[in-house]
């Protein structure tokens, strides 16, 4: 059943290998992005340089993001590995690393949350078999306790300062980037890595965590636009609309919907895969962006998930409209031309074989539902 | 390759990288245009398909994840979101009867 109208990006083992990485760290934040807006739009709201300065209010910042954040994330990395078992232990030992550090803890938590739900889950094999009958909630509730609170210990002592660390010098890349005016060059990276799917693995895997830490600091940051801004996906699909395959040009206005309105930038991925040359244009359209966003000074108070436009405006700081709107719209006016001149403004595109249309194909079948 | 007929199919899975975003909406178009079947269409990450699917459908760019997640389940790649001709083609073989395979 498969069709080969596009070229095929069949995983190698190596990049699926690299996806699924990358989707565990994904999967420990993601399922916890209401919680990331929640704390988000406290902060922009309640903080002193907000649109409702509270004091009682903001009271909330410290603690969701210190505390209710890497802890989430932790049970969420434990529940992976090892069902509620491994939550509640990954709760529990992200809460060593929060104690044995003085900055946000998310590094930790991905660590901590997965690795005491492992031990567990290793001990559980063990205890299971040589457990007597009647004792199994006894000896169950007391691994998790103990284990728990052992790797809580080792938290605090031992691998919360070396996170803490690993954290600090992270940071310090993502400063020199800035500081050098390099970090238009991530584009290079990061625009290639999300057609190949790898688009939450970088957001909320890498980016979203330093991103927060950022945040907390300085009450912005331009890390959650790097691979969220919907501009260059806009782009690339305005000028498939106008100037793309005659066969995939209706299919375009649906698409730019849920693109840049629903936020679902997936949808965007085949139209590149199946002309990867095109892959020029997004490349220009992000890197114009993030260079937009970086000369304005613009940034985000927490992740615009998923990257749709009005996910982008809820979580703008007061007065930080415009360089976003701009970045957003350089993004997007870049990424189209670049895209159009590599579509040769729709001339030459009928001598192009397209053995199978989508748009053909999918009439039939709605006029029989 | 494995194969099932139309009429033994009776879970759906779509499958996207977070389980969030592309395939609650492809599961959602699919559970429209199955509307009248018995059929469940549910949405999930890629690496927990579950051992009751009858038919799993992904994109390209994560076939193989979904193989090794769920190995032995007929698996439809499809390359487009929106219209789809393997998606299209699922569709109307589970109206019209027929065998799926991959």
């Amino acid at each position: 059943m498969t069709t080969d109208y596009t070229p095929a990006v069949q995983g190698t083992g190596v990049k699926a290998t690299i996806q699924r990485l990358g989707g565990h760290l994904a999967g420990m934040i993601m399922p916890n992005i209401g919680a990331f807006i929640a704390w988000g739009l406290i902060t922009a709201l309640f903080i002193p340089t907000g649109w409702l300065p509270n004091e009682q209010l903001a009271e909330l910042v410290g603690p969701m993001i210190t505390f209710l954040l890497p802890i989430l994330i932790g049970y969420t990395g434990g529940r992976m590995v090892h069902g509620q078992r491994g939550a509640v232990v990954g709760a529990v030992a992200t809460m060593g690393v929060i104690v044995g550090a003085d900055v946000p803890m998310f590094l930790g938590a991905m660590i901590m949350g997965p690795l005491t739900a492992l031990i567990l889950k290793y001990v559980d094999a063990y205890t299971e078999e040589r457990t007597r009958a009647g004792f199994e909630m006894l000896v169950d509730n007391f691994t998790a306790g103990i284990i728990g609170g052992a790797m809580a210990i080792a938290g605090v002592f031992a691998i919360g300062p070396v996170v803490e660390w690993l954290t600090a010098r992270a940071s310090e890349i993502v400063d020199w980037l800035i500081g050098q005016q390099l970090l238009p060059l991530v584009s290079l990276l990061i625009e290639p890595a999300k057609v190949l799917f790898l688009n939450n693995a970088i957001n909320h895997g890498v980016l979203g965590p330093l991103g927060v830490a950022q945040a907390a600091e300085t009450g912005k940051s331009i890390l959650f636009m790097l691979e969220s801004n919907p501009g260059p996906g806009l782009g690339l699909l305005l000028a498939y609309m106008l100037f793309g395959p005659r066969s995939l040009r209706p299919t375009t206005p649906a698409a730019i919907v849920i693109h840049f309105l629903g936020g679902i930038h997936e949808i965007y991925f085949p139209y590149v895969l199946m002309k990867p040359r095109l892959i020029l244009a997004v490349i220009a359209g992000g890197a114009s962006g993030v260079l937009t966003f970086l000369v304005t000074g613009a940034g985000l108070v927490a992740t615009p998930s998923p990257g749709s436009i009005f996910a982008y405006l809820a979580v703008t700081p007061k007065g930080g409209w415009f360089g976003v709107l701009l970045g957003i719209l350089v993004a997007t006016a870049v990424s189209f031309a670049v895209a159009a001149v590599l579509l040769g403004f729709g001339r030459g595109e009928k001598a192009e074989d397209e053995p199978e249309t989508p748009t053909e194909e999918s009439t039939p079948v709605k006029s029989e539902a | 390759m494995a194969s099932i007929e139309s009429k033994d199919i009776h879970k759906i899975i779509v499958a996207c990288d977070a389980g969030m975003g592309s395939s609650v909406m492809l599961a959602g178009q699919l559970r429209k245009a199955l509307k009248g079947t018995d059929i469940v269409v549910t949405h999930i990450p890629v690496n927990s398909i579950p051992a009751d699917a009858d038919v799993v459908l992904c994109h390209a760019g994560l076939a193989a994840r979904a193989r090794a997640s769920a190995p032995g389940t007929v698996l439809i790649p499809f390359q487009i979101f929106i219209g789809d001709p393997a998606v299209t083609g699922l569709i109307s073989t589970i109206k019209n009867g027929g065998t799926v395979h991959d």
